[in-house]
């Protein structure tokens, strides 16, 4: 990050020299422009490049901060720079209970969210042309005085550009390092799993959604004065948010300076064939230009190589069945399972469109222990992980963790409170590295760790789980194998008190199982608490202390393997009927 | 807000049912593409202009029956979106790159059109422009019964298409997961093609519809794009009647405000709405 | 190390982009001996299809005047750019025109937003802004702005007042009035000045609709218009929206008794045919007595010639081409009279003076710098745009038709 505040600090630096130079007005008129659409596209690739969620309401957000300066300066006669802070703050409100309502929406998301920025745009844009606030001749503001910043007027908008570009350009290279930045990518790739890992997707995605909008405003405010006309025209309209998306895929949406890139290069282009003689053909030739640059770096011009392979990790002839590096774990004693109680489940009931999947269920679950969970297919063990996990909310019941109701907490609180699982087919981060997606966990779950010792913790987790080699891996170079384990590296370290297993087991090879129970093993022996669902008979016979049988949502048998066995409900729940074998 | 008499909102109401059909129409192509194809094609508008272009070119210049360009449009384009995609495929495209790729098109296209047809308006005078049929008091005019039928007839023609054939099974199943598919025999490469022509082939009728009922400008090209997609994402990617009734719904919202106040706050009433539905059922039309 | 070879090309990228936009700008940068006169167009993007009017005529008239010996024995070169429609970049380049290629004489770009923002750019300047397409003489406000496109400083009370002469002048005055438009800043202004005058005269008033620019479905709206049936009926309209609406309402099988559109787009609205007897507002058309002043005769022919060679569908010569070539006139009359190119002489001498256009004789002494209300009311009749108020000013043996 340092590397990345230097450069925007020298580059800054540099810029803010080029008035003193004397050069022709028009370049900082013409630098301005780009600076203003640098704003733009960096503001918007915040939350929408970030996060995946992209917004076609770019517009309306620009729109507000403009007429607000409008209205103030022209109307009510607010000193220009005064109003710039209204502005943001209109438009942050905008976007912020924007937000605050779109994304309680579970099934919102993609174009569906694309289209409600869309709407909300021409709903805002419409409201402004019939109000007051416009209502149709526009607002003129060749009275405002422009603010005396530079030697002339047109280096005054070049200060202010700059100053608010260098500004939005460090808040992305800051969000991209932080916390935040980390659950947004987190959120891009899976927002589900995110959540579920401990990301408070919520607020987040409301805390990027209103910097992103308050950001545009104030572009739009001073270009409110640039223009010192305004009106509700293309403003409100798919353009603003189209250009913005085209520049933000150009330079790469994925790294803080793509929108930089991609908004310099796209407005330069653009003017460079204006002053020619054949202003149709060169529009033709920038189109042609945008074309051959994405065909052949899809990723943007900055973007990351898709796939970064590690060498050494196949030369190294890294044993990929398993084995487990126990040098590297924790050493503790073997604690036997206690009688304390870690999670109590009262009543669970869950139904998905007239399915009921658990019908009442009460499971105890012992510190220490582990605890099998078995049953025939679709009798409720996967929707009870999602529920204690908090994928998914309870229709009725209670589930106690240590004294509190999960039942009643949002997915990161649960996870937060100690709690992580895994997926039966594993959903990794796939734009994160291997490193990457095990620090989030150890960033946003119960951990709960800063993100600089997270990336230092997951090291010692993919130790455990023999992955270090592929540390800088992308999830998609793993075999089946290797991204079950990167689950397991990924639950753990959130330092969980509870670990849910959800069919780790599946399409292993019988060496590779040996390896697996060994680690399972040693993460009871660190003191976590396993619930294990699984249909591999002679793992959960070596693992389990306990083990209670589900069918059709409901609980059958609940004790050891050998009652288990031979419980002839249990036997018929399986097979299909009860009695002797022919 | 005056109340209207019957007849102005019966009257009313199919107005917004003609543009929405229109909003459907250009609609489809983009809709199948961006759901099966996984391709944001922004270049559909701008060939959907070339075909208005070419109608007026081929019957004010050429003296054809406006319907018939069909015939030379229909496979024309059907040959230009084979090729477009046979292109695009060697390429590894996400569908935000492809919004890009398909940008720097449109603007190639409107070039294109600008240098052959200038900037200014041009007008296709057609005798179906001056027919109109009376249904008790509300008038069905020509151009705008082609456009409700044209659309409704491929609308539904895809839709039965994707359904219940075969050939539509395949293609559900190449846009869901193409590895897969390939691996049950199915031509993902030879599909793709066959749609990018379709797609491109219903460019080409917007196109002419367009041209029956609207004057032409290059620039025009933009004007659309946002409400179709708007109509677009409120049906449901690749669906077939998708985007005819998102269209529609939107089309009919905004004209029945337009009788009933003032017509200004029209846009306001259609997309509070479609906010609205989007937040209580997101589950679609 | 493939990453560092990206940025390393991304760098390349934009830094060519940059450099390769400075050389063209650059290009313009050498100049000595010919006068050059620098201004904008929308040469490309929505507003295009005028533009082109303008285009074609400030070619015409350079082409004149070089053959007449330029300026001051200088011959004239016009540096053109392409704003794309955008006032952001009107008044960038406006100050590149200034700053950068140093142009010795501004003229105006197209259209209200445009040239509101090359004023401000101008102003800054000292420069002096002649311009042929300003819409909203009350936003004018620098003093060395000088319009061509004579609406007067208070057209919204002025030309109503001319339009409703003219039908009271018939035999059967008007009673009631439908007053529609849309929200377009420079016809929107104007739309509720008549809706004022209207009531003054009073005409009452059967209805009153507004539509946001862009409005794409007019049939709600010529449904209630027919309801109302009103005996004019007046269109704030701009570019196409009248035709819209007239195909709308020729769709409902309704076609309005007198039907005035502010400023539609001249070829479509002579074409159509529900557009017969619609009323409009014109500073020139091609009849006398238009055509006998200064220079309009030989003006009309040739932009005949080169509009039908470039493709134009409508090839006539009306207000745009008109302002715009007035805008050229009093451009030349201002730098011969005074034998100066600076700013301030000539801006001054425009101020004291009246300049022959073929629009007619143009002053600039009025509240900001407008002068008389130079509008008709012209018709279309048999496919002709043809004036028919004041009758002074009709074409030869031309009246109003009745509807």
């Amino acid at each position: 990050m340092t590397r990345g505040f230097a450069a925007i600090l020298i580059a800054g630096g540099g810029l803010a020299v080029i008035p003193l130079a004397g050069l022709p007005p028009f370049y900082e008129s013409f630098l301005y422009l780009v600076f203003h659409w640098i704003v733009l596209a960096t503001s918007w690739n915040i939350f929408s490049g970030y996060s995946g969620y992209f917004s076609f309401g770019h517009g309306a957000f620009f729109g507000a901060g403009m007429y607000t300066t409008a209205y103030l300066a022209s109307r009510f006669e607010v000193p220009f720079l005064s109003t710039l802070p209204v502005a943001a703050g209109v438009a942050m409100l905008l976007g912020g209970t924007l937000g605050a309502i779109v994304f309680r929406v579970r099934e919102i998301r993609g174009e569906l969210f694309a289209l409600v920025t869309l709407a909300f745009t021409f709903v805002v844009g419409t409201i402004v042309l019939n109000t007051p606030i416009d209502g149709g001749p526009g607002i003129y503001l060749s009275a405002v005085p422009v603010p005396a910043i530079g030697p002339t007027g047109a280096s005054s908008f070049y200060y202010m550009g700059l100053v608010l570009a260098l500004g939005t350009v460090l808040v992305a290279l800051v969000v991209f390092h932080s916390r935040l930045g980390a659950g947004l990518f987190a959120v891009h790739d899976d927002e589900d799993v995110a959540e579920v890992l401990g990301v408070p997707t919520y607020r987040y995605k409301i805390a990027a959604f209103s910097l992103s909008c308050g950001l545009a405003g104030v572009a739009g405010g001073i270009q409110a004065l640039f223009l010192s006309y305004v009106t509700a025209g293309e403003t409100f309209s798919i353009i603003v948010p189209l250009t913005v998306v085209l520049m933000c895929v150009l330079g790469g949406t994925r790294h803080w300076a793509g929108p930089v890139v991609g908004a310099a290069a796209i407005t330069s282009l653009l003017y460079a064939f204006t002053a020619g003689n054949h202003p149709v053909a060169g529009k033709a030739v920038f189109g042609a230009v945008l074309i051959v640059v994405i065909l052949f770096m899809p990723e943007g011009l900055l973007g990351r190589l898709p796939k970064r392979r590690m060498v050494g990790a196949y030369e190294l002839g890294t044993p990929t069945n398993g084995a487990i590096a126990t040098g590297s774990a924790l050493p503790v004693g073997h604690p036997s399972p206690t009688r304390e109680l870690l999670l109590d489940v009262r009543g669970l009931r869950k139904a998905f469109r007239g399915v009921q999947a658990l019908d009442g269920v009460d499971i105890e679950i012992r510190r220490g222990e582990i605890l099998g969970l078995l049953g025939p297919n679709g009798s409720g063990k996967s929707t009870f992980i999602n529920l204690v996990s908090g994928h998914f909310r309870p229709d009725a019941g209670k589930i106690r963790f240590d004294g509190r109701n999960l039942a009643v907490l949002e997915a990161h609180a649960v996870a937060r409170s100690g709690i992580a699982r895994t997926y039966q087919i594993p959903r990794p981060f796939a734009h994160l590295t291997v490193r990457e997606n095990v620090a989030t966990a150890a960033m946003f779950g119960s951990a709960n760790l800063a993100r600089a010792a997270a990336v230092r913790d997951a090291h010692h987790w993919l130790e455990f789980t023999d992955l270090a080699s592929f540390a800088n891996a992308l999830p998609d170079d793993l075999n089946l194998h290797q991204r079950k384990f990167l689950e397991l590296a990924r639950a753990l370290s959130s330092r969980p008190r509870l670990l849910l297993l959800d069919e780790v087991l599946s399409g292993l090879t019988p060496t590779e199982i040996d390896g697996a129970v060994d680690l399972i093993r040693a993460i009871r022996d660190q003191g976590t608490t396993i619930v294990f669902v699984e249909h591999v008979m002679r793992a959960v016979m070596a693992l389990t202390d306990r083990i209670v049988v589900l069918n059709h949502g409901q609980v059958i048998a609940d004790g050891n393997a050998a009652e288990i066995m031979e419980s002839a409900e249990v036997v018929s729940a399986y097979l299909g009927y009860s009695g002797t074998y022919a | 807000m005056a109340l209207p008499s019957a007849s102005l909102l019966a009257q009313s109401i199919l107005s917004g049912l003609f543009i929405g059909a229109l909003y459907g129409l250009l609609g489809l192509g983009l809709s199948l593409s961006w759901g099966l194809l996984r391709q944001i094609n922004l270049a559909h508008f701008a060939l959907a202009f070339l075909g208005a272009y070419l109608c007026y070119q081929l019957s004010s210049v050429g003296g054809m029956d406006p319907l018939a360009t069909m015939l030379v449009i229909v496979p024309g384009f059907f040959g230009i979106g084979v090729a477009l995609q046979w292109v695009f495929s060697r390429f590894r495209i996400s569908p935000f790159n492809s919004l890009l790729v398909t940008f720097g098109l449109t603007v190639i296209i409107e070039s294109v059109i600008q240098s052959l047809w200038t900037a200014d308006f041009r007008r296709l005078n057609s005798s179906y422009g001056d027919i109109t049929f009376r249904i008790g008091a509300l008038y069905v005019p020509l151009p705008e019964l082609l456009t409700l039928v044209l659309s409704l007839v491929m609308s539904l023609a895809i839709w039965a298409t994707l359904r219940h054939t075969d050939l539509g099974r395949a293609m559900r199943a190449a846009a869901q997961d193409g590895g897969i598919a390939t691996a049950f025999g199915v031509n993902q490469k030879g599909l793709a093609l066959l749609l990018s022509g379709v797609c491109a082939a219903l460019a080409g009728v917007a196109g002419v519809c367009i041209a029956l009922s609207y004057t032409l400008a290059p620039a025009q090209i933009y004007a659309w794009i946002g409400v179709v997609f708007a109509a677009v994402m409120l049906g449901g990617l690749g669906r077939a009647l998708g985007p005819l009734i998102a269209g529609i719904v939107i089309g009919v919202s905004e004209s029945i405000t337009m009788a009933i106040t003032a017509p200004s706050w029209a846009p306001l009433v259609s997309f509070s709405l479609l906010i609205v539905v989007l937040l209580v059922r997101p589950g679609k039309v | 190390m493939n990453r560092i070879v990206r940025q390393f090309a991304a760098g390349v990228a934009v830094l060519a982009s940059v450099f390769a936009f400075c050389t063209a700008a650059a290009w313009g940068a050498a100049g000595d001996p010919p006068i050059r006169i620098g201004s904008t167009l929308a040469l490309t993007g929505p507003l295009a299809a005028t533009a082109l009017v303008h285009q074609l005529t400030g070619e015409i008239y350079v082409e004149q005047l070089n053959r007449r010996g330029g300026l001051l024995g200088r011959p004239v070169e016009w540096i053109v750019k392409d704003d794309q429609s955008k006032p952001e970049l009107a008044r960038t380049l406006y100050e590149q025109l200034i700053t950068v290629d140093k142009v010795e004489l501004l003229l105006g770009p197209y259209a209200t937003g445009a040239i509101l923002s090359a004023m401000g750019v101008a102003q800054r300047y000292n420069k002096m802004l002649v311009h042929h397409t300003f819409g909203i003489p009350n936003l004018a406000k620098y003093d060395a702005q000088f319009p061509t496109w004579s609406l007067g400083p208070d057209p919204a009370t002025t030309f109503p007042n001319t339009l409703f002469d003219a039908l009271a002048s018939t035999s059967k005055p008007p009673k009631s009035i439908a007053i529609v438009t849309s929200k377009f800043p420079s016809v929107h202004f104007m739309s509720l000045g008549a809706r004022e005058v209207a009531k003054k005269r009073g005409l009452s008033e059967v209805i009153f609709l507004e539509w946001e620019f862009g409005n794409r479905d007019f049939g709600p709206i010529a449904a209630r218009i027919k309801d109302a049936n009103p005996d004019v009926l007046w269109v704030g309209a701009i570019g196409l929206e009248g035709n819209q609406l007239l195909d709308a309402m020729k769709k409902i099988d309704y076609a309005p008794k007198f039907h005035f559109y502010m400023y539609p787009a001249p070829g479509p609205m002579v074409q159509a045919t529900e557009a017969k007897n619609a009323l409009a507002a014109t500073i020139f058309e091609q009849d006398p007595p238009f055509t006998s002043n200064p220079g309009a005769a030989e003006f009309v022919k040739i932009f005949n010639e080169r509009a039908a060679k470039a493709g134009l569908p409508y090839t006539g010569v009306e207000t745009q081409a008109a302002a715009s070539y007035s805008a050229w006139q009093v451009l030349e009359a201002a730098v011969t009279a005074t034998k100066s190119l600076d700013d301030k002489v000539l801006a001054d001498w425009l101020r004291k003076n009246r300049v022959d256009t073929v629009q007619g004789k143009l002053r600039f002494d009025g509240p900001n710098n407008y002068g008389d209300d130079l509008m008709r009311v012209k018709q279309v009749q048999n496919g002709r745009w043809v004036t028919v108020w004041p009758k002074a000013y009709a074409a030869p043996g031309a009246a109003l038709v009745l509807p």
